[in-house]
């Protein structure tokens, strides 16, 4: 099944060009959306609600077409990034009310309430005015009043914004159980590289309003078997200038040295370690983590935009 | 804290249309002002206040008026009663007020939007919560009055039920007005303050000195500038008495006209507020 599927979708704001003929087809299961912040992808995930309108181009959500508006957000639970509670409602209060609003009748959007508010966490203090909530509460009331309709997809917007260590751990595990449970579907944005690779098995990486790259996860970062990633204590840029120079294709990053691989590269990389006097730390096959594979690719992006 | 899902199971529920969403908000919109002691004080006093006045505006209204008669331009009285545009204001200014304001100062009009319905569900949710609350000191009081004089026989029951049919148009029409226009400044600020100063200024600052300039130069068209005129030159040609100074057909235009106009104001900067939050 395509969770998503958008053909030259385009927003612009005056100027700015949020999101920028953007083509993707999204798998169902567990995806990362990443990027820097202003690459477009809180803009991304409202078109795909149908918040904001596209300046051109199209997109499906769930096999429906994102200017249906409402067919489409009856089948998505959304927690946005920013602090957006009603303060003077009570935990319990706010998630059936939305569960209500989202067409269930009183009593399951009650029923449902209790569930998921015992799910994440938040049973204790259900009855509680969320004025007086943590902001990790809160964190947990954002992501129960997402559930409370049983949604095919999760929108998730930064879970893990202003939570300490232990919230973030907590909400992390509690996006994962979600993710793994079969019929459910998430997509999770976030700048936070580390909590998209423990949870997504397919990413989709922005960078001012553009797909810069996208793939399942494990063959991103393995990255092409013919390459190989080496360290280097010393001078890398000297290093890579001297393995040019003996005919092998070499760029030197700030995720160290990615050599293209051929007959006799070991040995021209010893003989060059020993002529410059560097020492190899690492030589193997080019597997990163999302951090570097993100950083080589905005790099790369930057490099062909000036 | 759990995290497993022992209760928790996928279902395909069928869901409830749109009507019935827009019921939700309504009736949690409505619950939560009775819950509010401001909003509760107001509007019983309001509705109080302003029963009373009428009731008895229609007592003195023979020494009031020399020579009316006990027909139906006998209830143009209550209708003209000052208290009513002092409550609504305060009605408009304590609950309506905040309805769209404090959404955007706690920014949960995002969460709204993120369900399955459209600004117009959301916009016609909080007119259907202030409306009927804006009614209890626009309508309940003059439709009170009709029925306190058919039961001590100051009119006739025909006259009573014409004059109820009559005030349930004008004070519909009132409450549509402040409705709507409360709606749009609460639209316009996060800060349910700077609105609720907003409906005082349309009230009393283009009222008084409507009233004042008017009364000063002897120009009379100077009172189309004030809704409260306006509803004063319809309400009286409503209930056939002597007119406020001022047609009311043009009167009546204005008030639906600039009724019509806030509603799609509110609309149009709702669709554009969804932006800015982002």
């Amino acid at each position: 099944m395509v969770l998503v599927e958008t053909a030259g979708l385009t927003k612009v704001f005056g100027d700015v060009r949020a999101v920028d003929d953007l083509t993707v087809k999204i798998p169902d299961g567990a995806i990362g959306l990443v990027g820097p912040n202003g690459a477009g992808k809180t803009t991304f995930l409202r078109l795909l609600l149908g918040l904001l309108q596209p300046t051109a181009g199209t997109a499906k959500v769930l096999g429906r077409d994102i200017g249906d508006g409402v067919p489409v957000r009856e089948r998505i639970g959304y927690m946005p990034e920013h602090d957006c509670l009603i303060p003077d409602m009570t935990g319990v209060g706010l998630v059936s009310y939305m569960g209500r609003i989202s067409g269930l009748d009183r009593d399951t959007a009650m029923s449902r309430s209790h569930d998921v508010l015992q799910f994440v966490g938040v049973e204790e203090e259900r009855y509680r005015k969320i004025a007086e909530y943590s902001t990790g509460m809160k964190q947990k009331i954002k992501l129960a009043q997402s559930m409370v309709h049983d949604p095919q997809l999760y929108i998730f917007d930064e879970p893990t914004t202003g939570l300490d260590p232990r919230g973030r751990t907590e909400m992390l595990d509690l996006v994962r159980t979600i993710a793994k449970s079969p019929g459910r579907n998430v997509l999770l944005s976030s700048h936070l590289l580390p909590d998209v690779e423990t949870i997504c098995k397919y990413v989709v990486i922005l960078d001012g309003g553009h797909q810069i790259a996208a793939g399942e996860l494990s063959q991103l970062l393995t990255g092409s078997t013919d390459r190989l990633r080496i360290d280097v204590r010393g001078d890398q840029a000297a290093f890579a200038r001297l393995l040019k120079e003996a005919g092998f294709e070499a760029d030197a990053g700030a995720t160290g040295l990615h050599v293209a691989r051929k007959p006799g590269l070991e040995s021209a990389v010893f003989e060059t370690a020993k002529v410059l006097g560097a020492e190899v730390r690492y030589m193997g096959k080019e597997i990163r983590s999302l951090e570097e594979l993100f950083l080589e690719l905005v790099a790369r992006t930057e490099k062909r935009g000036a | 804290m759990s995290i497993s899902l022992p209760t928790y199971k996928r279902l395909e529920l069928p869901l409830l249309g749109r009507r019935e969403r827009v019921r939700a908000i309504i009736a949690t919109g409505l619950k939560k002002e009775f819950r509010r002691p401001a909003a509760i004080v107001v509007t019983a006093i309001g509705a109080a206040f302003t029963t009373i006045t009428s009731i008895v505006l229609l007592f003195f209204a023979p020494l009031f008026i020399p020579g009316q008669a006990s027909d139906l331009s006998f209830f143009a009285v209550p209708a003209s009663n000052g208290f009513v545009l002092f409550f609504v204001s305060l009605m408009a200014a304590v609950i309506g007020a905040g309805l769209i304001a404090d959404d955007m100062q706690s920014m949960a009009f995002t969460l709204y939007l993120s369900r399955p319905i459209t600004q117009t569900d959301y916009l016609l949710a909080k007119a259907a919560i202030l409306a009927p609350l804006v009614s209890m000191v626009t309508i309940v009081p003059l439709l009170l009055t009709a029925l306190v004089a058919a039961l001590l026989r100051l009119v006739s029951w025909t006259i009573a039920v014409e004059a109820m049919g009559i005030s349930l148009v004008i004070g519909g029409l009132l409450t549509l007005f402040y409705t709507a226009i409360t709606l749009f400044l609460s639209s316009l600020t996060r800060r349910k303050g700077i609105a609720a100063a907003g409906v005082f200024a349309v009230n009393f600052g283009l009222t008084l000195p409507a009233t004042v300039l008017a009364n000063q130069i002897q120009n009379p068209s100077i009172l189309y500038a004030s809704p409260w005129n306006d509803y004063l030159a319809v309400a009286s040609a409503g209930f056939g008495a002597a007119g406020a100074g001022i047609d009311w057909p043009a009167a009546l235009a204005i008030l639906l006209g600039a009724t019509v106009l806030a509603a799609l104001l509110t609309y149009v900067r709702m669709k554009a507020v969804e932006v800015i939050t982002g």
